[in-house]
């Protein structure tokens, strides 16, 4: 990750929400994105060059810009007409963001699209996260990693949001996958935590 | 067999699709594909039966198909003719906050530069104080806003009108039940007509009554008996003892006109008026006399 000083960016063409730039770098705000609040609380996976990406959640495109400008390409789901239109006009502008209309929660639609990837890092406002998580493994590497942002107020806002951290948890290692990393958001979003799992062979 | 957006691939074996962005675009939308043992789509595969060159040439065709197949999509999903409506009469709740706020801060504004004037024991409607004020602030900035509050008061009677005939074509017997204005709303809340007609009569009942419903299902707070509802004369004019009897009758009617609507999309006289007949006696019936009919 490309860091100045405590300030994280991403390099590539500016001007797509207003964000601010930094020495000719795109300044990459915590607070407006949970990947990059991610990244801030010391947490999260590199993204590299040479990595595929299979993003659930798109919404406007925000943080899609930030990931392609560090990765090969971006599979960008978004469920929503409104937000899609704000992300088609990043894809036309970036070469590696393949967007596509679709529910997270029904991969077969986006199925014969979406290649084997390294990574899926999901932000959805969901209730059920952790099935959606684990629907979409059937597209990760084996050994690839899952970034599930999970919104613990979205799965049920009456329940302590530790619980649901705690249950969503239990969710991902039943299916199979392997605990790496978790940690809650707080200074910068509230009641979200991240979760990071890799997915072993043979799942 | 299993279908890609650049084949079908059978025993290693690619037959590639032929056609443009457009026909690739159509086609994945109508693909259905099994996640039982899916292997996703592999670019060396396609490149290796000739379709593409490389790698690049792959994911810049992807792109292309992928970026035109949204594009369909967003496109199809504004088709719907409740879309519009939803924006319309979101736009008209907006104008009605936008007006009051303004007329209260005029009234303030007016009240400093008349140190004798009080709106007590007057029964000034706010548009005819608004009026007073423009009349009598002429030239000045105070006397403009007031102006423009009354045009906006102006466009906003014109909208709502527009709200109400077009809900009366879009969602027919919902509209007949509850008045157009009231049935728009109950539409923007549920998100769309597919979402309203899918919505249980409970639901539709205490729709818009969120902040009350939730502090009931937190705390012991009591359950609400209606949410937008309420703005219809039937519900807010019966006697409080039967008005959640009547919510509740009205609920379960347009949990059916709201299917009608959105599946068959006419208006249904048979229905609308015993639906109309049943909520009328749910108000007249004194409580512990309701036969359930």
């Amino acid at each position: 990750m490309i860091w100045k000083g405590d300030v994280l960016v991403s390099e590539g063409e500016g001007g797509v929400y207003g964000e601010r730039s930094l020495g000719g770098a795109r300044v990459w705000d915590p607070y407006r994105s949970k990947l990059s609040a991610l990244y801030h609380v010391g947490a999260g996976v590199d993204l590299t060059p040479d990595m595929r990406v299979l993003y659930l959640g798109a919404a406007n495109g925000t943080t899609v810009s930030h990931v392609a400008d560090y990765v090969e390409v971006v599979y960008a789901i978004e469920f929503a007409p409104r937000p899609m239109q704000d992300l088609l006009m990043v894809a036309r502008r970036r070469r590696n963001v393949i967007p596509f209309m679709a529910d997270a929660a029904r991969p077969e639609q986006y199925a014969p699209v979406v290649e084997a990837v390294d990574l899926v890092y999901q932000d959805v406002a969901q209730p059920d996260q952790a099935a959606i998580a684990i629907r979409n493994c059937a597209f990760l590497k084996t050994g690839g990693v899952l970034v599930l942002m999970l919104k613990t107020r979205s799965v049920d806002v009456r329940k302590d949001p530790a619980d649901v951290f705690r249950e969503t948890l239990g969710l991902l290692t039943d299916a199979g996958f392997l605990l790496k990393e978790s940690v809650w958001l707080a200074s910068y979003h509230a009641d979200h935590a991240a979760i990071i799992c890799t997915k072993p062979s043979g799942v | 067999m299993t279908a890609y957006w650049f084949g079908d691939v059978e025993g290693g074996i690619c037959t590639p699709f032929a056609g443009d962005a457009m026909a690739a675009a159509a086609r994945i939308t109508s693909l259905c594909t099994s996640m039982d043992g899916f292997v996703p789509p592999d670019w060396q595969q396609a490149v290796a039966s000739g379709i593409f060159r490389d790698r690049t040439e792959y994911l810049s065709t992807l792109q292309q198909v992928c970026i035109t197949a949204s594009e369909l999509a967003v496109r199809e999903s504004y088709a719907g003719k409740d879309v519009e409506l939803l924006q319309m009469v979101r736009t008209l709740d907006e104008m009605d906050t936008v007006i009051n706020l303004l007329s209260e801060r005029v009234a303030d504004w007016y009240q400093v530069r008349h140190p004798s004037f009080s709106r007590k024991y007057k029964k000034t409607p706010a548009h005819i104080l608004t009026k007073t004020i423009r009349e009598r602030s002429r030239g000045g900035a105070l006397g403009s806003v007031a102006q423009e509050i009354e045009r906006l008061a102006e466009t906003r009677t014109a909208l709502a009108k527009d709200v109400s005939g077009r809900a009366s074509t879009v969602i027919p017997n919902t509209s007949a039940l509850i008045g157009g204005l009231v049935a728009a709303r109950l539409l923007s809340h549920a998100g769309s007509l597919a979402q309203l007609a899918r919505l249980p009569a409970s639901a539709i009942q205490v729709l818009g009554a969120r902040t009350a419903l939730f502090s009931h299902l937190r705390s012991q707070a009591p359950s609400p008996k209606h949410g937008i509802i309420f703005q219809h004369r039937r519900v807010h004019n019966a006697p409080r003892e039967v008005r959640g009897r009547v919510a509740r009758v009205l609920a379960g009617k347009l949990a059916i006109a709201a299917r009608l609507d959105y599946y068959r999309g006419s208006a249904d006289q048979e229905f609308l008026a015993s639906a109309q007949a049943r909520i009328d006696a749910a108000g007249e019936t004194p409580i512990g006399r309701e036969d359930g009919s």
